[in-house]
Order: C-alpha cells, then sequence, then structure tokens
C-alpha cells in the first residue's frame, strides 16, 4: 500500500543507484474497475519528463528505482483515457457515488492488485488531510494515547466518478457510468452540489433520457441555467425527452433568444407541444397538465384499446386511466385499466365505460385541481376547453406540488441563496 | 417553417427579468452593506472624533481598492463557480490553504468578537451587563442560522442599518460642517507621523476591505450559479457596493468631525462611557434620543455581522477541507458547517465576558488585525486571478493586473508604516 502523497517528491534512483531526479505525479489509465499506472512523471533539473511504467522496478515511500539507466526523453503522448493523478486528481472534487454527495480528494491510495500497482480507492478522511500536512504521525501518537482511532475515509474507487473539467489538463473522457445509474433524484442533488461548468460536464456524458430525468428532478433556476449552458441541439434533445408540461415550464423560464433557439431544433411535433403548453397561465390546469395522455375513439372494442395501447403510447405519464372521445372529439368517457382488462375482448368499450367523466376546465385554478383530485381520489384529472374536449391531464404527482409549502423544502441559511425566483 | 413566437402570459416573462436583475444585483451591495457592520460604524465615528476630517482621503483610496478587490473577487467566482478557498486548494494543495484558512479564520474570529463588542456595547447603553448581552446575543444568532430563518431576518437588520445611515446623512447636514475643509481632505492625502494616527488609517481600511469580505463576494457569485456573461452586471453591483458603504462611511466621519471634533471633544476609546460619547454625533437630528438611535443602529449592524461573518468563515474552512457546505443541507447533514458556526459565535462571545473590556478600544482593534491579515489573502486572490488557464477570458488584463499588485502593496506598505510609526514615531 502506498499513497500519492508519500511518493511524490522522494527520489528517483537508475539502477545503479544514482539519483536522476524526484517522484513528480503518476499517470494511470482510466477504463479499468482499478486503473492500473502507467508511467511516471520525474522532475529533474526543473524539468518533467515521462517514463514508461516498465521501466520502474519499485516505488514505495522511499522513492522510486528505474531498471535502466539509460533514459528515453522521447516526447510523452498523453492517451485521452490517462490521467496525471496528482495534476488531474489531487485536491479535486469528486462524486461519492455511493454516498450521493461531492467531496474532495485528500489523498490517494495504491496498492499491488495482481502483481502491478492500480489506483484503489480515494482517501477522503481526516488522516488524509493530517498526512498531507505532515503531521499525521503525532497526532497518531495523540490519538492512540486517548485510545481513539483517527478518522479514516476511504471511497473505493469503483464507487468514484472523477468530475469533467475544463481547467484540468486533459479532458477526462470518462463515462459517467456509474451516475448513469443513480435515481434522478439522487442525481440531481450531486449535480446541484457542482459548480456550473462542471454540472454541464456531467449532464452532457448523461444519455437524453437520463438528462431529461435528472434535470426535471431539479431546482427551477437551475434548470435554466444549465440548458443554457447546453449547446443548442442538444438542450433541445434533452427537452424532447422530458414530460412536455415540464418542458414547457422550462422554456418559459429560458432567455428569448435561447427559447426561439431550442424550440426551433426540437423537433416539430415536440415543440409545437410545448409551445401549446405555454399559453397556459402557470398557476393554472393547462399550465400544468401534460398532453401525454391515451385517448381511444368510443367505437373502439376492449381488445383493439389494449392493442391500441401497446403500439401507441409508450411515452404517455398515466395509463391507468384511458379516456374515451366521442365522434366530434369531445371527452365522453373513462376507462380504468382494470376496466378494460376484465371486460370480454369483442365487447365495445362505450358499453362499461364510465360515462360521465370528472374534468376540469383549462383555466381551472391549481387549487380546483388539486380539490378535484382529492375528492374523487384521481390518479389524474382529464382538462378539457370550452367545448369539452380533451387537451391533456393533471397527474396527481403535479397536483400536490401547490399543497406543499414552498419554504418548508429548503430549510437552510439563505444567506448564499442562489435566486430570485425562490418565490415559485 | 417556423410558428410565430407565441406570447407567453405576461407574468412568466416579468418573473424571468426580475429575477435576472435581482441576480446579479445583490452580492457586492449584501457585501458593501455588511462592511458597515458595528466595527465599521465605531472605526469611523473614532477616526472622526479623533481627527476630524482629516481621514476622509483614507476613505476614498480605500473605496478605490475596495472596488477592485471585490470587481477580482466576483470574477474569480464567476469564471470559476468555486470558492476562494476550493481553488486555492486545487491550485496550492492542502497546506497553502491550509495557512489562508487559518489565517482567515483568525481575521473573522476578531470580526466577530468586534460584533459581540458591538452588542455589548449597545446594549450598555441601556445598562445591560456585557456577560448578559453576549449570552443573549449568541443564543439568538445560533437559533436564527442553524433553524434557517437568517435568510429573512437579515433584510430587518438591512433595513435598519440603512435607516440609521440616512440619519448619519442628516446629522451631518444639520451639524454645519465644513464642507471646504472636507472636501480638501477628500481629495488631498494628509499626512501626520504619530503611530495613533497609522493606527485609525490601519484599522478604516482594515474596516472596509476585509478577508471575509473577499470570500464572501466569490463565494456568494459562484454559489448564485452567475457565469462569465454575468460580468457587466456584477461590476456595476460591485461598484455600486462600494460607493454606498463609502458614503455612509464619509458621512458617518463627517457627522462625527462636525458634530463632535469641532467642538473640542476629546473620545477616550478605552473607556467606559466612550460608546454614550460617539452616539453623541446623531445629537443634531435626534436630541436626546441620539443614544437610542445609535444603540439600534449599532445593534442591527451587529447583528448582520454575525451572522455573515460566521457563516462566510465556516463556508470558507468546510470548502477547504471537503466537508458538506451549507446550502442545502440540515444540522445533522453538515456537522462540520454548523459546528464550525457554532464554535466561532461561542470563542467569540467568550472573549467578551472579561470584565472591564475596553468595548470600543476592542472592535477598532479588530480592524487592525483584519487589515494586517488582508494582504496575505490578496496574494492569492491575485495569482488566481492572472491565472489564463484557470480564468480563460475573465483573467486580469494587464490594466487590472498592475492595479490589483499596486493595491495589495499599498496595503503592505501600510501596515509596514504602522509598525514603523509604533516603534518609532511620537504617540
Amino acid at each position: 500500500m502506498l499513497y500519492l502523497s508519500q511518493a511524490v517528491g522522494r527520489p528517483v534512483r537508475d539502477q545503479h543507484g544514482e539519483p536522476i531526479g524526484t517522484v513528480a505525479d503518476l499517470i494511470v489509465a482510466i477504463g479499468d474497475r482499478y486503473p492500473p499506472v502507467t508511467g511516471i512523471v520525474v522532475n529533474t533539473n526543473g524539468r518533467e519528463i515521462f517514463l514508461h511504467w516498465m521501466s520502474v522496478t519499485s516505488l514505495d515511500a522511499d522513492g522510486a528505482v528505474l531498471g535502466t539507466s539509460a533514459i528515453d526523453i522521447s516526447k510523452f503522448q498523453q492517451r485521452p483515457n490517462e490521467i496525471r493523478l496528482k495534476l488531474d486528481l489531487m485536491d479535486r472534487q469528486i462524486v461519492d457515488i455511493d454516498g450521493r454527495k461531492v467531496v474532495r480528494v485528500n489523498d490517494l491510495r495504491l496498492d499491488e492488485v495482481e502483481g502491478s500497482m492500480h489506483l484503489v480507492a480515494v482517501d477522503v478522511g481526516a488522516s488524509g488531510l493530517l498526512r498531507r500536512l505532515g503531521i499525521e504521525g503525532p497526532w497518531r501518537t495523540i490519538a492512540h494515547g486517548l485510545h481513539r482511532s483517527l478518522p479514516e475515509r476511504y471511497i473505493d474507487w469503483e464507487d468514484v466518478d472523477p468530475v469533467e473539467r475544463t481547467i484540468a489538463s486533459v479532458k477526462l473522457r470518462v463515462p459517467h457510468k456509474g451516475l448513469a445509474e443513480l435515481h434522478p433524484a439522487d442525481l440531481a442533488t450531486i449535480i446541484d452540489q457542482l459548480s456550473r461548468s462542471d454540472r454541464v460536464g456531467v449532464i452532457v456524458s448523461l444519455d437524453d433520457e437520463a438528462a431529461a430525468d435528472a434535470i426535471g428532478e431539479m431546482e427551477p433556476e437551475t434548470q435554466v441555467d444549465i440548458l443554457e449552458d447546453l449547446e443548442p441541439g442538444r438542450a433541445a434533445d434533452i427537452l424532447e425527452e422530458m414530460d412536455p408540461d415540464e418542458a414547457a415550464d422550462l422554456v418559459a423560464d429560458l432567455s428569448d433568444e435561447s427559447r426561439e433557439e431550442i424550440l426551433g431544433l426540437m423537433e416539430k411535433e415536440d415543440a409545437d407541444e410545448v409551445q401549446e403548453l405555454m399559453t397556459y397561465d402557470e398557476d393554472t390546469a393547462g399550465g400544468i397538465m401534460t398532453t401525454e395522455f391515451v385517448a381511444v375513439p368510443a367505437t373502439l372494442t376492449a381488445a383493439e384499446t389494449i392493442d391500441r395501447l401497446r403500439d401507441l403510447e409508450p411515452d404517455a405519464e398515466t395509463i391507468y386511466y384511458v379516456y374515451v372521445n366521442d365522434t366530434e372529439g369531445r371527452l365522453c368517457g373513462v376507462l380504468s385499466l382494470r376496466d378494460l382488462i376484465v371486460s370480454k375482448p369483442n365487447v365495445v368499450i362505450s358499453k362499461f365505460m364510465f360515462g360521465e367523466p370528472v374534468a376540469v376546465r383549462t383555466g381551472a385554478s391549481q387549487e380546483e385541481v388539486t380539490e378535484v383530485v382529492a375528492r374523487y381520489n384521481l390518479l389524474a384529472v382529464p382538462v378539457v376547453d370550452e367545448d369539452g374536449r380533451l387537451q391533456g391531464i393533471v397527474t396527481v404527482d403535479d397536483a400536490i406540488d401547490t399543497l406543499l409549502p414552498q419554504p418548508s423544502k429548503r430549510r437552510l441559511p439563505r444567506l448564499f441563496s442562489r435566486s430570485g425566483t425562490s418565490d415559485r | 417553417m417556423r410558428k410565430p413566437a407565441i406570447a407567453l402570459s405576461p407574468r412568466a416573462v416579468n418573473r424571468v427579468r426580475f429575477a435576472a436583475i435581482l441576480g446579479v444585483l445583490g452580492p457586492g451591495l449584501v457585501s458593501g452593506f455588511a462592511d458597515n457592520d458595528a466595527g465599521g460604524i465605531t472605526t469611523y465615528s473614532v477616526a472622526g472624533v479623533k481627527y476630524g476630517y482629516e481621514l476622509l482621503w483614507v476613505l476614498l483610496a480605500s473605496q478605490v481598492v475596495l472596488f477592485f478587490t471585490q470587481e477580482v473577487g466576483a470574477r474569480l467566482g464567476l469564471a470559476t463557480g468555486q470558492g476562494l478557498t476550493g481553488l486555492v486548494r486545487e491550485r496550492f494543495g492542502v497546506r497553502w490553504v491550509t495557512f489562508l484558512t487559518i489565517t482567515m479564520l483568525i481575521a473573522n474570529v476578531g470580526s466577530i468578537v468586534a460584533e459581540f463588542a458591538g452588542t455589548a456595547a449597545a446594549l450598555s447603553l441601556f445598562h445591560v451587563a456585557a456577560p448578559v448581552s453576549a449570552a443573549i446575543a449568541a443564543t439568538v444568532v445560533i437559533l436564527l442560522i442553524t433553524r434557517g430563518s437568517f435568510g429573512k431576518v437579515q433584510y430587518l437588520f438591512v433595513f435598519v442599518g440603512i435607516g440609521v445611515s440616512l440619519a448619519y446623512f442628516a446629522s451631518a447636514l444639520m451639524s454645519h460642517p465644513d464642507w471646504g475643509t472636507a472636501f480638501h481632505s477628500l481629495i488631498v492625502p494628509s499626512g501626520n507621523p504619530s503611530a495613533a494616527y497609522w493606527l485609525t488609517v490601519v484599522a478604516t481600511v482594515g474596516t472596509t476591505i476585509t478577508p471575509w469580505g473577499q470570500a464572501f463576494i466569490q463565494s456568494y457569485c459562484a454559489d448564485k450559479r452567475l457565469g462569465p456573461e454575468d460580468l457587466i452586471g456584477e461590476r456595476l453591483d460591485v461598484g455600486l457596493g462600494a460607493l454606498l458603504t463609502n458614503l455612509i462611511a464619509a458621512f458617518i466621519v463627517v457627522a462625527c468631525a462636525a458634530g463632535l471634533w469641532s467642538h473640542h471633544i476629546v473620545i477616550d476609546t478605552s473607556s467606559p462611557t466612550a460608546v454614550a460619547d460617539i452616539a453623541r454625533a446623531l445629537a443634531p437630528l435626534a436630541g436626546e434620543g441620539a443614544t437610542v438611535l445609535f444603540a439600534i443602529g449599532l445593534l442591527a449592524a451587529s447583528f448582520l455581522g454575525l451572522g455573515v461573518v460566521p457563516l462566510t468563515s465556516a463556508y470558507a474552512a468546510c470548502e477547504a477541507f471537503g466537508w458538506e457546505t451549507g446550502v442545502d443541507w440540515r444540522l445533522r447533514d453538515a456537522p462540520a458547517f454548523y459546528g464550525l458556526i457554532i464554535f466561532f459565535i461561542v470563542i467569540a462571545a467568550f472573549f467578551v465576558l472579561i470584565p472591564g473590556l475596553p468595548l470600543v478600544q476592542v472592535m477598532f482593534m479588530a480592524q487592525v488585525v483584519n487589515a494586517l491579515l488582508l494582504p496575505f489573502v490578496l496574494v492569492f486572490v491575485m495569482v488566481l486571478a492572472s491565472d489564463k488557464k484557470l480564468m480563460g477570458p475573465l483573467v486580469s488584463g494587464r490594466f487590472l493586473q498592475v492595479v490589483g499588485w499596486g493595491g495589495t502593496g499599498l496595503l503592505v506598505l501600510l501596515s509596514i508604516t504602522l509598525a514603523w510609526s509604533s516603534f518609532f514615531a511620537p504617540a
């Protein structure tokens, strides 16, 4: 076991024991579970030279010993998956995927794995800090005298995601695999702790759907920042993946130019939907509804309706309710999934649908919607226009948002509050 | 074919614009205002009472330096999205950031002690004993911060502070100041070889440009997620903040000069009655009520500082060592953050318990400590802001580098002058 801080600055000797410089940095190849050390940076007379790991016989807290006396100082090419531990990782922020937070690297722990040296863990504990300050020994003695142990905290490299940094000497091309597997709400919490440029880096590395889910969980002002920092084409792709009601709220908050540009780059169908939703006042049923619902003509049979569900609407926010339109396109009934499944396949749905569906107008206030949802115990309530045509649905999760008093969502000293939009 | 842009509901559009303005016009003004804390009011008063209009040039000079130090701090925050200690950690490593953090914390604990002295001084005008007022102030502030309500209450303190500042404007105008001398002193620096003079100069600079203010502006910009595109708005904000701070400071000095100094009233800053004497500068406006008015202003200023300085300190320390900082965390999720805040407050409160402590002198000397430690902080700031790789397009140009290093150099020179004068000059 070796800590990077113990090796850096130690002498490097050739095979005859002649000192040729000091250890400046180590290079690892990212990608494996535990990245193997592939090279060493040696500081010799103020100049940095790179040596391949093959030429190193040993490395420990006493320094490095080379297996050769002939140093090949041919130009070193840093490959895209290689990073310098001290320069690119030490003291930087990383994401602790397991603990779902952003922490700072105090030291890096290297170990022999299957005969070669690998980066195995990140030291984020107090003992790492004390080691870097050069006072770990005395503290250990004191702690021992008090029958205590120094707090040690390591994060296994597998649970680490290095944050992409534009200022790093190389742009890390690290797939944020671990991050993508997190629940969107956790991912949003982590991204919220990052600086603005780092956030964009993480979002860029995710696929559109994961990015949309994570953005959907963020504070409105954060969403706006991210979307405006992203390349517009990518922002449009991500918006297409979001629920249209969320996307519309978000697009409404963008600056005029970004809004025009991003909407123009979205697929026409999605852009139209978003624009339509944006015409409704935010506090009304129209403003919080989504247009992704299932509606079928009253003339279908149960079996045809189930087929339709399978084929057409995999994106719908909820399929527990299937809405039924009459020949003029007006809402005339609603079916539950249960009704559909228990009925005989060849029965026409108008025979067993619930014929007097509860609905709200697009202009209804958010409070009215909440009340209707609560009174009738609905998972979603349909929203209709003046002519009774179905425009969208408000799902229960969007309806109950109004019930939460906003301040209770964040109970913190607001000294470093980041917004004028907290009234939302 | 693209559809014509659809008109949004007016509410949605207004909210965004309003947020954009509020979002940028903020940190500089807040930091500028919090600069006029208990130590600020007291130091400016002492300067006016002791030297009349003579030190007004120091205010003008420190306003210029304040603008450039705050500007560079804001720029660091905008360009990197990180606080000062976070950047120092990444660029210079653990040892340097430990040095910087300890330096800042010493200065900040000094400031917090001054805020406690401020509450004690304000309440002493109502015959409340210092230990009692310290205990009350510490309890109130810790409760406000840990329960998350400081953010709301701080505006109350700001508004009371603005009210009392207006009272100083009025008092200054009503006490018939010698405007000619005042303007002359504002522009032409005066010299005076005495140690006491230079001590007052250093304290005045130290209360205007502070280590915590430097950390505050940067963290605030970073935390608000402002970006490089907000540079112009932020410069405006910082400029307004610096101007406002120093305008208020100048009127406090003028009020004290015209109301007290010109009547040859001598105040011994180490005597227990010093607070009541300083309060009399508000007498032209408030008459007998001057004491009450001053006490209220001092109390509000102290409480604003008591919240902002510990929060900023804990934030800086946590960022340096990678502990969870305040935003988005509750007490049990960020024990280090809240633990540090409580630690700073309790340590400083205990200091005020020393019997017979000359409160005005304590507030004054805390500003001197701030000024002496400030250059150490600024050196890091200037090095970071000149780093092209870190700053990108927001890197300090040649002009800003010269001004930044020039200001830092002046502060060092000032400390040397003070040291020299205290050994060799007449008292």
